[in-house]
């Protein structure tokens, strides 16, 4: 039932080179000859070429558009030099865009770590309904972020949502909080509804985590008479870290995209105060239509983000090989 | 004595524990369903049950007015066919092209590691540093507001979750077979297609899944790349932004039309699921 448990055989793995050559016993012709001379390269081949294709490409082709003025409302491409990108670094909205990302993405992952640990703490024994409750936990997973955004809007508003009557109930005064329309509440309303999408992964993963740390070690400290918090800190989270790392950079390099969630939730608004970067370029470049000014922001951007991309891939690839 | 105050505490603070482990998994649980709960029965709620205090939490006589209006007044049907033609045939697209692609990388460690890490790189690209140049080559390329386009872009998305998951499967499946064979006269072609690909069958599916489920609920590319004839399902939420003419069950039945379909397929592929969030990274 579980193919992917099948004990990988010793040999397997100390055999990491290439398939010997085909036989070829019964001929076959010269282009199938052709074929399996060359079938490692056009295995990878089209997949290759898409990924030229809809991204090499396009940022080949961006970078030439970021040093020309191609712009829906002038006519002409005009070499203009660094222009575009002077336009972007001069733009407050730009910088303040920029930084309510950052505030929004690491707030979102804190949160979201904080929790996924405590439930993953939470679960990593068994219970009876332990299955269930795993199924429940997920869901939001699967939902699309428009949703998500959407859903939000409407639990949220004034003055019918239901969560300001819900919180009024729980705290036994009237509640009429202005979720998506006043500065600190837009925030949060923002950072919930990534909360309540994104703890799941976190969950997730660090469950997985959690479950492949040896017995042993906790054997060993409840013979060294440690126990609680100090389990926690001294062996649980040590043997954890690795996972952490990878939970916590996966879900940045994610959460420094939003997008959805803003469209659907705050449009950006009150006023610009819910602007992410995401948000910004697309406002730019689709609804001002000033392509150049928004490629040369995307560049930007991309290079801000490329080291940290950078780290993690490299990071994932060592635990591949490991 | 010592002993005995040695396992009073433990057990006593295990007690605790206890009732702290619940009340953190009770309190998360609601906080996940009361939002879907709300989205699900706003969808089958008579309009005056609305905007009503106390919120109405079951409707006394539910109605399906609001997914007729939904599929057909706000055109969630051809919304929804797109979709599903969109994302069954970048689906197929991702794992054929994603399944050739592992197989070469773990079978004959093609391009070493840097074609594996440039691949995985393209995951974490922000969408909107290539949307602007794609949009403009689809527009003089004739794909804008087609399905083959929004199909390419799909398939494009999602080739590294395709071939980061099959990498790490075909690594798991023992090579014997594919050597006998081999050997036995088969070309590498017809080893790959009828030996190791039955052997990757679950994974492959499993991945698709996961293909699947990213194209169905993406908004972006579709929201760039498509105005009024291949929009998807995701893009038709716009027409209830801000609620203006308060659409509430409009939306609702859109929302819980799109999200259904998605959360049993992620059901199916929950035991994947590690797998499939980290790219194969970690088992789960």
């Amino acid at each position: 039932m579980r193919p992917e448990l099948d004990p990988v055989s010793v040999t397997d793995l100390a055999t990491r080179g290439p398939l010997p050559p085909p036989a070829r016993w019964r001929g076959g012709g010269a282009l199938s000859a052709w074929v399996d001379q060359h079938f490692k390269w056009l295995m990878v081949a089209p997949a290759v070429l898409l990924i030229l294709a809809l991204s090499i490409y396009p940022l080949l082709f961006s970078l030439w558009v970021n040093f020309v003025n191609y712009d829906f409302e002038i006519p002409g491409h005009d070499f203009v030099g660094l222009q575009n990108f002077r336009q972007i670094v001069n733009d407050p909205l730009a910088w303040s865009s920029l930084i309510t990302t950052i505030f929004l993405s690491l707030a979102v992952v804190a949160i979201e770590f904080l929790l996924g640990l405590g439930l993953a703490l939470a679960m990593v024994r068994m219970f009876r309904g332990r299955g269930i409750i795993l199924s429940i936990l997920i869901i939001p997973l699967f939902i699309s972020p428009v949703i998500v955004g959407q859903s939000w809007a409407l639990f949220l508003q004034r003055p019918f949502g239901p969560a300001d009557y819900l919180l009024s109930q729980l705290l036994g005064h009237p509640v009429n909080i202005s979720w998506v329309g006043e500065v600190p509440w837009v925030y949060i309303a923002i950072v919930i509804a990534d909360v309540w999408q994104w703890t799941p992964f976190m969950f997730v993963v660090l469950l997985a985590g959690l479950a492949a740390i040896p017995a042993h070690l906790y054997e060993a400290a409840e013979l060294d008479g440690i126990s609680g918090l100090r389990v926690l800190f001294y062996v649980t989270l040590p043997q954890l870290a690795p996972i952490i790392f990878l939970a916590v950079t996966f879900r940045l390099l994610d959460a420094v995209k939003l997008f959805d969630v803003i469209f659907m939730l705050t449009g950006g608004g009150p006023g610009t105060a819910t602007y992410t970067t995401s948000f910004y370029l697309y406002q730019i470049g689709f609804q001002q239509f000033h392509l150049s000014t928004a490629t040369a922001g995307s560049w930007l951007f991309l290079i801000l983000l490329s080291v940290v991309i950078m780290v993690l891939v490299r990071r994932l690839l060592r635990a591949e090989n490991a | 004595m010592a002993a005995r105050s040695a396992t009073a505490g433990p057990s006593r603070w295990r007690r605790r524990g206890d009732l702290a482990r619940f009340a953190i998994i009770g309190l998360f649980i609601l906080f996940v369903i009361v939002p879907l709960y709300w989205v699900v029965i706003t969808s089958i709620k008579p309009s005056n049950d609305y905007l009503t205090v106390p919120p109405v939490w079951f409707p006394a006589e539910p109605t399906i007015v609001h997914y007729t209006a939904a599929l057909f007044s706000y055109r969630g049907l051809q919304g929804l066919v797109n979709s599903l033609i969109i994302a069954s045939v970048s689906t197929v697209l991702s794992a054929i092209l994603g399944t050739m692609m592992a197989y070469s990388l773990a079978r004959f460690n093609t391009g070493g590691q840097h074609l594996a890490f440039w691949v995985l790189s393209q995951r974490f690209l922000p969408p909107v540093a290539i949307i602007l140049p794609i949009f403009l080559l689809f527009r003089s390329w004739g794909l804008y507001d087609t399905r083959i386009g929004l199909i390419i872009a799909y398939t494009f998305m999602t080739l590294p979750i395709s071939v980061w998951m099959m990498y790490a499967y075909f690594r798991q499946l023992p090579r014997s077979l594919e050597e006998a064979a081999l050997v036995d006269g088969l070309s590498r072609w017809q080893t790959m297609w009828m030996v190791a690909v039955p052997l990757a069958a679950p994974g492959i599916a499993a991945a698709s899944v996961f293909v699947f489920i990213a194209v169905w609920t993406e908004f972006f590319f579709a929201l760039v790349l498509t105005s009024r004839h291949a929009f998807t399902l995701p893009t038709v939420f716009r027409a209830f932004l801000g609620f203006q003419g308060a659409q509430y069950g409009e939306a609702c039945a859109l929302a819980t039309t799109s999200l259904v379909p998605s959360i049993i397929l992620g059901m199916l592929v929950q035991r994947h699921l590690v797998r499939g969030l980290t790219l194969g990274a970690l088992r789960g």
